[in-house]
């Protein structure tokens, strides 16, 4: 267990930036994961705290030490890659041992912990196959366990599970977190999936081209937005982002007038970004408290427990939900209530959140 | 009728295209590989009109001539020497060149590095017999470090003769190495030499558990391939010492050439020929038995 501090740090490739600056503060035994859109720098950041790419400005301290020239192997980490990089020609139980063989450990101990990483991550009748031999599933569990066996003071992990299948993905993100729970390492975690971001982060850092957005916990993250972006990045279906007027009594929407408080700090007349999940867009039935509209509803997603409902607000497309038993009909018009105690809004220059 | 000929015909017509091709390379490989086999089992062939038959004699009278065993020796010790040489500094200068240095650095050593295989054999020969002459620039050099107190006749000199040629064929022949285990080394993912930093190994470690495996295959088809060119080598070796001094550097392709066209006994040169043909084609059946796994 160690504290990370990632302090004004700077990557450039050539003349180009790829990261403006960073600053985390990740305590001892926390999991911080780092999600962002494809090219935001994630993996270089990552790679950067592994000693895997130069740095060309600020400064990495793992425990009390500031890491900056230190080699890989120096830094008290292991890292699991998403293509796992497992050696080809070396068995599941050398792939394992490896960096224990290389640092000379007795090898009864060697043995000794192998196969108690085996036993915690079920790997023990695949120890002597050759990751050939194995399913995508079982290679990222030896990836996994090739970075146990260390007992690093930090685990870096890039994007582990985005070569697994849905449902594989649902069991390693559990396994992931019992063993975070088991072991307390500190992780940073690297991902494009927000369900892995939300349930596996004590905290979430969401960047973008190379600068962070926001960060904090997924409870912050979800529900207390900083920017647009960051609103707009987390959740499925993502949240309603439409821009409005301010009325004297809350927000015209296209045509429509909504009641409802507006922060203090806008004016009549002014233009605000206004930010609805689509939990808080019910039929006015589900939801009688909220402000109610009667719209045009274009189509009706079935999910199962809730149904999506997409309709239109002037020339927005919005998306709300209800039960998945509700009967709606598409192409009809209907009530619908919008909760507007849990809106955002967001200055449209800044993109900023307006509290 | 016409379905069925039409039939016969689209699936013949690559056949027939094929025809003067087979034709060719039939006549021009079976007629000499039948000649040279059938030289081999007469006395006197060429020379005479009439030709005695002796069957194996002349199998018999080779094994038991000491030319053809010294030669024999000459052969191993150049052919696994030279393939040798050429891993050694084909897998070594291929990693120089695949380190990760200025793009354009690395085109240029690239390039340069594999000048020595675009030249001749008459060429390579005449360079090194210049270079290694006893007033050459490799003695002056030598003498000028005070390596060598007086200059060295290194093709000259008995004992000196087949480490010369050695080192002329490991120059001559390492770039076709290099050049294979570059391509082989761009197939070796980069993640799997990160994996190995930060499991801890240095460079020799990532060389023998990561590298090393990943081009297993490739090492052991071009070295085979290696081993079956130089077995047959003949030009540079016989341009360069010629077999000499004495028989120092004389391997079975040079005693074939002198036994026929400096000795004129071309039944026994064809006997030599013949055992280097059996013992080529072994290497060849192991080889495309290697290539055949691969696949
Ligand atoms: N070796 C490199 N040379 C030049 N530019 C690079 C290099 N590696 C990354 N970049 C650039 O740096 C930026 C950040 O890349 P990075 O790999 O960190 O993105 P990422 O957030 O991990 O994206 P993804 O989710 O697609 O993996 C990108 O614009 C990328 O093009
Ligand atoms: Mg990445």
């Amino acid at each position: 267990m160690s504290r990370i501090e990632i302090r004004n740090l700077v990557k450039m490739y050539g003349a180009h930036k790829a990261l403006h600056g960073i600053d985390i503060s990740i305590q001892p035994g926390e999991f911080c994961v780092l999600v962002g859109p494809s090219g935001c720098g994630k993996s270089t950041t990552l790679r950067m705290v592994a000693g895997l790419e130069t740095i060309s400005g600020g400064e990495i301290a793992i425990g009390e030490r500031v890491v900056n020239g230190l080699r890989p192997k120096e830094r008290g980490i292991a890292m699991v890659f998403q293509n796992y990089a497992l050696y080809p020609s070396k068995t599941v139980y050398n792939n394992m041992a490896f960096s224990l063989q290389l640092s000379r450990m007795p090898r009864d101990e060697i043995d000794r912990r192998v196969r108690e990483v085996a036993e915690i991550l079920e790997l023990t009748p695949l120890l002597d196959r050759k990751p050939g031999a194995l399913s995508g599933g079982q290679r990222q569990r030896v990836a996994m366990g090739r970075a146990i066996v260390r007992d690093p003071e930090v685990f870096l992990f890039d994007e582990p599970l985005s070569n697994l299948d849905a449902k594989l993905r649902g069991q390693m993100r559990a396994e992931i977190k019992r063993l975070h729970q088991r072991l307390e390492n500190t992780i940073i975690y690297v991902t494009h999936d927000q369900v892995e971001a939300m349930t596996l982060a004590d905290r979430i850092v969401i960047m973008r081209d190379g600068r962070i957005e926001q960060q904090g916990t997924p409870d912050q993250i979800f529900h207390d937005p900083d920017t647009v972006f960051v609103a707009g990045f987390m959740g499925s279906p993502p949240m309603n982002l439409v821009e409005c007027m301010v009325t004297p009594t809350g927000l015209k929407l296209g045509q429509n007038d909504i009641a409802c408080a507006t922060p203090s700090s806008l004016r009549a007349g002014d233009s605000v970004i206004c930010g609805i999940r689509p939990d808080d867009i019910r039929p006015s039935a589900d939801l009688p408290a909220g402000a109610s509209i009667t719209l045009p509803v274009n189509l009706i997603e079935q999910l199962g427990t809730e149904k999506l409902v997409h309709f239109m607000v002037g020339e927005h497309a919005l998306i709300g939900k209800t039960g998945g038993r509700t009967s709606l009909t598409e192409g009809a018009a209907h009530p619908l209530s919008f909760d507007m105690a849990h809106a955002y809004f967001f200055d449209p220059k800044t993109e900023k959140r307006i509290r | 009728m016409t379905s069925m000929f039409r039939h016969m015909t689209t699936r013949g017509t690559p056949y027939l295209f094929l025809l003067p091709g087979l034709v060719i390379l039939g006549a021009l490989l079976s007629v000499p590989l039948y000649k040279v086999v059938e030289y081999s089992l007469y006395d006197n062939v060429i020379v005479e009109r009439e030709p005695t038959f002796v069957g194996l004699d002349n199998y018999a009278n080779l094994l038991s001539d000491s030319g053809f065993w010294s030669a024999g020796l000459n052969t191993i010790v150049f052919t696994v020497g030279s393939v040798l040489g050429h891993m050694v500094v084909g897998i070594g200068l291929a990693l120089l060149v695949n380190a990760d240095i200025a793009p354009r650095a690395r085109t240029f050593f690239r390039s340069m590095l594999i000048l020595p295989w675009i030249f001749t054999a008459v060429v390579v020969a005449l360079n090194w017999q210049l270079l290694l002459n006893p007033f050459g620039l490799v003695n002056y050099v030598l003498q000028w470090l005070g390596l060598v107190s007086e200059p060295l006749d290194w093709l000259g000199n008995p004992d000196l003769a087949m480490w010369s040629l050695l080192l002329i064929s490991t120059w001559r022949g390492y770039p076709f190495i290099m050049v294979s285990f570059l391509s082989g080394l761009q197939t070796v993912p980069k993640e799997l030499y990160e994996a190995a930093e930060i499991d801890g190994a240095g460079f020799w470690h990532k060389f023998w558990h990561v590298t090393l495996p990943q081009l297993k295959p490739v090492i052991f088809g071009v070295a085979l391939l290696d081993l079956i060119w130089t077995f047959q080598l003949f030009p540079l070796v016989w341009l360069s010492t010629g077999g000499g001094p004495g028989r120092a550097t004389e391997v079975l392709s040079t005693l074939t050439f002198r036994l026929g066209f400096v000795d004129f006994q071309f039944a026994q040169a064809a006997t030599v020929a013949v055992s280097i043909l059996i013992i080529s084609a072994a290497f060849t059946l192991l080889y495309l038995r290697n290539e055949a796994r691969r696949l």
